[in-house]
């Protein structure tokens, strides 16, 4: 069965947010709701100061601590979907326990204060739904929570779904370097300048995602939180380091 | 709205009366037998059925990166990067995905407009009414015959930023030709890069900015370029970035910078420098480049007994050459030199540069200026020197100073040394040109008697670039205001402004503010900007992703290339595009100028005869006319034509590098300086020896030397430097009113409404303030305010506000923003040489607001 | 009946007014704004989920629990003594309860919704899921032992079955809403096994604090007017337990604060040092509302006293609200994951639209409660009270 997976390479990512745009304007996501975020670090000072950057998408946990926790089964890992969890709109409540319970703070209750004022949400009003940019994509399916969202309920990554789910059955990884494949990558796949990142099936031991967590030595974020993500990382940089208030610095 | 004016389209009245309007412009034809509308083959392939991708090419940066744009029933929602161009391979960077906020800007303007209210300024309202087209072309039209019968045909300028290609900025030169102005038109380069250029003229003899072959080399020395937040292409950068960090031997990459930022960061060797300081360390490097005998000798030469005589504070000789002629044959043959002096081969004065000044340009001397340790410019430059192919690149970092171009000669300077001009693989070249078709006409058959003789002719240009004043310069736009406002040489009388907005980019730009006020001006951008603010007249172009435009492209790769955009919708407001609109007033001159226009007739008729270039020329991709160009969006072929290999240069015969070229063509094709050579001493710059001495006080004698300048700092008494960088979220001009942009302006500190000022905690607490504190920062011309961030990787000396935020218009999300614009503290001071704009030379002084 | 109590006359029915007005008032001001902008007029993110309104329905629920355990007192335990208080507690601790659900229906993003989800997908994994069962059992089973009481049957079988059920149905309900927290692993701070153990001390406290509030508030804060067997429960045993139980908080507060300041774990440090140690409010309700209260009712002198006896219920009320509020918040303000876009502690107050579903729980508590006065005889007790009591007021 396939289980799709997200390979990414720190030390060829520039920490530049294309991924963070494409996905903000394929999912049509607010302003600074972030599904796929990079956040810089700094440690160390002039002249031997450390600046490090980690891109970061939902990890599609193999064991999602967000799905236990939620009280309507909205939150879901759907394993005829390559392991993707998704979020039902139809059955989320916006108790938000989710949230709470993601380690990897990749959760989004839209419904809240804008980032950026004006609210983007007055200026392109919506019916029924949050809001209506009118560079709306024509994609929604509600039980997976893709489109745009109404008020009311958390929000994530869905690994573009509506893309990846249309890829031909059974294959290995979905390179955007092949024409064939090219529209079924997830955005922040497609786009990456630097090519850091890889997509592909995690359960086929030929994929190029499998090759790369093999012979460079994948590791998982924040592995000891159990949840086992379907991201994994190469290169340096995924020992985020622990939070550091800007006093302590 | 104005019902009784009929003149007003019927797209218009319903792009203005509702948001939904804009949306129902779906079903989408345009007047051209282009690929529109049919499924494009193969690869191109969208999912749904009734989505349709044209090809366009991103207007954010002038990097020009190829773009598939994705149109389902007449909306436009996703923008990605085209595979198959060059530039963007398919990949984007991030503002490249926001475009679409650029076609559904809610503060665009939706048509022309006059002005109403006569007041000019920063809280007048202009009182904009909508006009028809022929109303609004009529007034400019009107306006422009009346200053041409009253011989004041020079009192009219085109000003322009971000010009593509023909069909805009290339329209400038026959209108200004016809018209008779010598300001058609003011370009903004030297409010852009122009340093970089001129180094490189004054050294290599090309006015360009190199193409570089990324991809095999294996050593970057750079010098404040940011790689990986702004320098050009960026996209392409950081593709080649992933490309040169995973090739084998990896790419190793040495950064130099006045402030921590990604591309340090990600370099293997990040060096902090004292800001206008680059020139000294790069003279550093080729001091131990030399001593050390790491030098390119098939591109530099050798001492002829083939010993290093290179030795720190003293001098060499050169190997004098004669020249014998055969007795019995005639043939002239060159003696090898003998004894210890230096043969050149491929470069010229390096005698005269090591014994006047690099001699004692030792990397201590060099540690005294720069504050960079001496072993770290000595291991850098055994790095640089060891490690083949390596190239040295830089940009506005080091060149914009008033000792930008010696900084910039310095630094290019280590490409002669190690041989990557030209070279084979993972060398630096320059731009190969278009075989563009020609127009249908001549504009030199339309010139009446005042065109071609008038009293215009007279007449410097306004900005004073290419006089006496600024000799070495192409353009001075930041100058062009203070004059208008001195009358010195005189007052502008109508201005004409394509994507540029000089009330608010040029340096202080508080003289701007006065100085337009009573100049008439005609603003084409389709956003309110601050220049459109004084507009007397808005005749708003199309957005990028409406309009067809081709755009030849910057350097890159050397190879010809040009892109083109299709539209993929029809325009949503009652817009024109820029090169029309031109085109159409054109058309109203009296005179054969009008002629000429009506014969030019439309951007699509000028698209159509560049086109036919390409028949003789198919590119790489089979594009070999207008419609095949369309369904393409670009035209290239491979490969660049030249390259250095082991002392000699070649030229591609079709097959391979594979005809020796003589001196005199590498002269004429590749090292176009005075001496064909890469100069050391420069013959450009020795031709302007008098204005040099003048200017910066450097005697007559040595200016053509590569040298140590003291940068002038502007500011007054400011005690911090202070650099206005751009974040990779700065979309030319408009990233202040996309909120997707700004809500990531500043990753780096968490900028995501506003962009924090980044200062040294200890900078910060000698001053009392505290992090997030409100500050001001104050020059001698003026103080601007902002929330700060503690950052400790940055120098104590050196204060970063990414220049983004401060507009006093530009649309509802940019106006107001804090902070205040970096411009406001920043003097009008330019580099004498290449007129560049000095935007990172400033010192202010910071307090607690 | 109930002479004493001033409820029952035109002061009851000003209550009633007045807090139904404010309650009224304040629903209709959230109402608005959520209708208007939804959850925009909270100062809630998505960096902190949870703010004032689930820390106001937290303390209502707890609150609640704490009243049913203090009733359970007499009516599970036998502890007869605190008769005088076990209907008044029942009563309270349903309206409290009620009120409490107002509260977070309003902060919930579909709460009609969850009506029928939760149902039909028996998540069973979650403890928001058991939170919801439990509460609802809670509610049933306290409505139906003050159905028993009303029909003054205090002593029966079914009765006292109800009252196990109801007892037990609180320690569930309370317990489960503890480990909502406790489980968390990925929230430091909250992480605690003990965290039930925690939460029903504290329970306990807000519900003494809530009912010995009220219980005067119905006297007119005159002891005096109490039955007897009240009047003694006031001036012996029920002050001792309030002492007793407000210990153990300070003493639960102590440990996790020593154990917080003494880990490495920044999510966990951060929170006491930075975050309530450093907030003069968590000080000042840490101080006057928790420790100065438990300091006051150990003096012997000072805990029979009626006056200090309201006054420490007052600040104990306000205190457990404030230790709720830095509770829920606490766990969220060290940033999770977000690098520099969170460049300290999450900052967060709550909003005029989340004070105002704070103030409409309380008033909609206060108007439940005057009506309860007015038309219920919330100070039955059963009539064959031992002397024992009336003979430990005199002691």
């Amino acid at each position: 069965m396939t289980k799709w997976g997200m390979v990414i390479d720190l030390d060829k990512c520039t920490g530049c947010q294309a991924c963070t745009t494409a996905c903000a304007m394929e999912n049509n996501t607010l302003p600074g709701e972030n599904w796929q975020d990079v956040l810089f670090y700094h440690e160390g000072t002039y002249p031997t100061a450390k600046l490090t950057w980690l891109p970061r998408p939902c990890m599609q946990c193999e064991n999602p601590s967000c799905v236990t926790v939620c009280p309507t089964r909205a939150t879901y890992k759907d394993m005829d979907a390559g392991g993707i969890v998704f979020v039902d709109w139809n059955k989320c409540i916006g108790c938000k326990y989710c949230m709470i319970a993601c380690p990897y703070g990749v959760r989004f209750y839209a419904d809240e204060q804008p980032v950026v004022e004006p609210d983007v949400r007055d200026v392109f009003p919506g019916e029924g739904q949050l809001w209506a940019p009118p560079y709306q994509s024509p994609e929604s399916d509600a039980r997976r929570g893709i489109g745009i969202q109404p008020k009311g309920v958390v929000s994530k990554c869905t690994f573009c779904y509506h893309k990846v789910s249309q890829a031909p059955e059974g294959v290995a990884d979905l390179d955007e370097d092949n024409p064939e494949t090219k529209e079924y990558v997830p955005a922040c796949v497609r786009t990456c300048p630097p090519k850091a990142r890889y997509f592909g099936d995690l359960d086929n031991p030929e994929s190029e995602v499998n090759r790369l967590i093999a012979d460079q030595r994948g590791v998982r974020l924040r592995d000891h939180t159990g949840n086992r993500p379907q991201v994994y990382y190469l290169g340096s940089g995924a020992d985020v380091p622990a939070y550091n208030p800007p006093s302590d610095s | 709205m104005d019902k009784a004016n009929t003149g007003i389209s019927r797209r218009r009245f319903l792009a203005t009366t509702g948001t939904t309007g804009a949306l129902t412009a779906a079903a989408v034809t345009v007047g051209l037998n282009g690929p529109r509308g049919e499924p494009a083959p193969a690869q191109a392939q969208a999912r749904r059925p009734n989505t349709r991708i044209t090809k366009n090419i991103c207007a954010q940066c002038p990097a020009r990166c190829g773009i598939d744009v994705y149109t389902t029933d007449g909306r436009v929602h996703a923008i990605y990067g085209d595979v198959g161009n060059p530039i963007s391979n398919g990949k984007l960077c991030p503002k490249g995905h926001l475009g679409t906020y650029f076609l559904y800007d809610p503060d665009r303007f939706r048509g022309p407009m006059r002005r109403t209210n006569p007041n000019k300024g920063r809280d007048e309202d202009p009182g904009f009414v909508p006009i028809s087209w022929d109303e609004a072309l009529d007034i400019v039209a009107e306006r422009l015959n009346d200053l041409r019968a009253r011989g004041e045909s020079h009192r009219f300028a085109h000003f322009y930023g971000r010009g593509w290609g023909p069909t805009d900025a290339g329209l400038y030169g026959d209108w200004g030709k016809l018209y008779g102005t010598p300001n058609s038109a003011i370009g903004h380069a030297s409010m852009c890069a122009e340093g970089s250029k001129r180094a490189k003229r004054a050294t290599d003899g090309n006015d360009s900015y190199n193409s570089y072959d990324y991809a095999n080399t294996n050593y970057i020395l750079n010098f404040g370029a940011s790689f990986l937040e702004a320098f050009r292409p960026y996209n392409y950068l950081m593709q080649m970035w992933g490309k040169m960090r995973s090739k084998s031997p990896q790419t190793r990459i040495t950064t130099i910078d006045v402030r921590m930022n990604p591309t340090m960061a990600a370099s293997d060797r990040a060096v902090y420098i004292k800001p206008a300081t680059d020139g000294a360390m790069a003279l550093a490097i080729a001091h131990v480049i030399l001593t050390e005998g790491l030098w390119d000798r098939e591109f530099v030469g050798d001492f002829a007994d083939g010993r290093n005589h290179f030795a720190t504070g003293e001098t060499i000789s050169a190997a004098a050459q004669m020249a014998v002629t055969d007795p019995e044959t005639g043939e002239v043959t060159t003696q090898p030199a003998e004894g210890s002096g230096f043969v050149e081969l491929w470069t010229h004065g390096l005698v005269d540069w090591w014994n006047e000044e690099l001699k004692d340009r030792t990397p201590e001397w060099a540690e005294s200026i720069t504050e960079v340790p001496a072993s770290t410019i000595r291991a850098v430059a055994r790095e640089f020197g060891t490690t083949r192919p390596a190239m040295a690149i830089m940009e506005r970092g080091p060149t914009s100073h008033t000792n930008g171009t010696y900084n910039g000669m310095a630094i290019h300077a280590l490409n002669a040394l190690v041989g990557s001009l030209f070279a084979e693989r993972g060398g630096m070249f320059y731009q190969m040109g278009v075989p563009y078709g020609g127009l249908p006409v001549n504009a030199d058959d339309y010139l009446d008697d005042w065109a071609r003789d008038g009293a215009w002719k007279e007449q410097p240009r306004i900005d004073m670039a290419r006089t006496e004043r600024w000799p070495m310069t192409a353009h001075m736009m930041q100058e062009a205001g203070p004059n208008h406002l001195a009358g010195d040489p005189y007052k502008l009388d109508t201005a004409m402004f394509y994507y540029t907005n000089p009330i608010w980019t040029a340096p202080n730009p508080q003289v701007w503010e006065e100085a337009l006020k009573d100049v008439f001006i005609i603003e084409t951008s389709p956003f309110p900007g601050e220049t459109a603010m004084y507009a007397d007249i808005i005749l708003p172009d199309h957005t990028y992703l409406e309009r067809w435009q081709d755009s030849p492209t910057y350097p890159f790769e050397g190879w010809p290339m040009t892109a083109l955009r299709v539209p993929a919708v029809d325009p949503i407001y009652d817009t024109k595009h820029f090169g029309d609109t031109l085109i159409e007033i054109g058309k109203r001159i009296d005179g054969p100028m009008g002629e000429y226009y009506r014969e030019i007739d439309n951007v699509e008729n000028v698209l159509r005869h560049r086109a036919r270039g390409f028949e003789d020329n198919p590119g790489d991709n089979g594009v070999n006319s207008f419609e095949s160009w369309a369904e393409k969006g670009v035209w290239y072929r491979k490969p660049y034509h030249w390259h250095h290999r082991r002392g000699k240069f070649y030229e591609w015969d079709g097959e391979g590098y594979n005809i020796e070229m003589t001196e005199e063509e590498v002269k004429q094709k590749l090292l176009r300086t005075p001496s064909g050579k890469f100069e050391f001493r420069s013959g450009f710059l020795e031709q302007h020896a008098d204005y040099i001495e003048r200017e910066m006080g450097i005697p007559a004698d040595r200016v053509g030397l590569i040298q140590w300048v003291e940068p002038v700092h502007t500011g007054g008494a400011g005690d911090l430097y202070f650099v206005s960088p751009k974040t990779p979220m700065h979309a030319e001009g408009r990233s202040g009113n996309i909120p997707h942009g700004i809500a990531i302006h500043q990753p780096m500190v968490g900028g995501k409404n506003t962009v924090y000022l980044e200062v040294h905690p200890d900078t910060a607490r000698a001053r009392g303030i505290r992090d997030g504190d409100r500050v001001r920062i104050r020059s001698d011309i003026g103080s601007i305010e902002a929330y700060c961030r503690l950052v400790p990787a940055h120098r104590r000396d050196t204060i970063v506000l990414p220049m983004e935020h401060g507009h006093w218009a530009q649309g509802r999300w940019a106006k107001g923003r804090l902070p205040g614009h970096s411009g406001d503290v920043t003097a009008n001071v330019s580099d004498p040489i290449s007129g560049l704009a000095s935007y990172y030379t400033g010192k202010v002084t910071l307090e607690r607001a | 009946m109930n002479n004493g109590n001033i409820l029952k006359g035109p002061l009851g029915i000003l209550l009633l007014i007045v807090s139904a007005g404010v309650a009224i008032a304040a629903f209709a001001y959230a109402m608005m704004d959520l209708m208007a902008v939804g959850h925009r007029s909270f100062n809630t993110s998505s960096q902190m989920p949870w703010g004032q309104p689930i820390a106001t329905y937290l303390y209502f629920a707890l609150a609640s629990s704490g009243l049913g355990m203090i009733a359970a007192l007499p009516l599970v335990f036998g502890f007869k003594q605190f008769y005088p208080l076990a209907k008044r507690s029942i009563y309270l601790a349903f309206i409290i309860l009620i009120s409490g659900m107002a509260v977070l229906a309003m902060e919930l993003g579909h709460v009609f919704r969850m009506l029928w989800v939760m149902p039909l997908n028996m998540q069973i994994q979650s403890a928001m899921f058991w939170m919801g069962v439990f509460y609802i059992a809670d509610l049933l089973f306290l409505l139906w032992k003050f159905q028993k009481m009303e029909g003054k049957e205090w002593d029966s079988k079914t009765s006292r079955q109800i009252g196990i059920a109801s007892f037990l149905a609180v320690l569930l309900a309370s317990g489960n809403l503890a480990l909502i927290f406790g489980m968390m692993s990925m929230r430091p701070f909250w992480f605690d096994g003990l965290m039930p153990i925690y939460f029903y001390l504290t329970a306990v406290a807000s519900g003494l604090a809530a009912v010995v509030f009220f219980t005067y508030l119905a006297y007119g804060f005159n002891r005096s007017a109490m039955p007897a067997p009240m009047r003694a429960m006031f001036a012996g045993s029920l002050p001792r337990l309030f002492a007793a139980v407000l210990g153990g908080t300070v003493l639960f507060i102590a440990v996790r604060a020593i154990t917080g300041l003494y880990t490495n774990n920044p999510e966990i440090y951060l929170v006491w040092r930075d975050y309530l140690f450093a907030s003069p409010v968590y000080q000042a309700s840490l101080w006057l509302g928790i420790v100065v209260p438990f300091v006051i009712m150990l003096i012997a002198g000072l805990r029979a006293n009626a006056g200090i006896q309201v006054l420490v219920s007052m600040a104990v009320f306000a205190g457990l609200f404030a230790e709720r509020y830095f509770f829920v918040v606490g766990g969220q303000v060290v940033p999770l994951f977000r690098g520099t876009w969170e460049w300290g502690l999450i900052e967060y107050t709550p909003s005029l639209t989340e004070w105002a579903l704070t103030i409409m729980g309380s008033a909609m508590l206060f108007a439940l409660y005057a009506a309860g006065e007015r038309f219920l005889n919330l100070s039955a007790m059963p009539d064959d009270l031992p002397a024992a009591s009336g003979r430990e007021a005199t002691a």
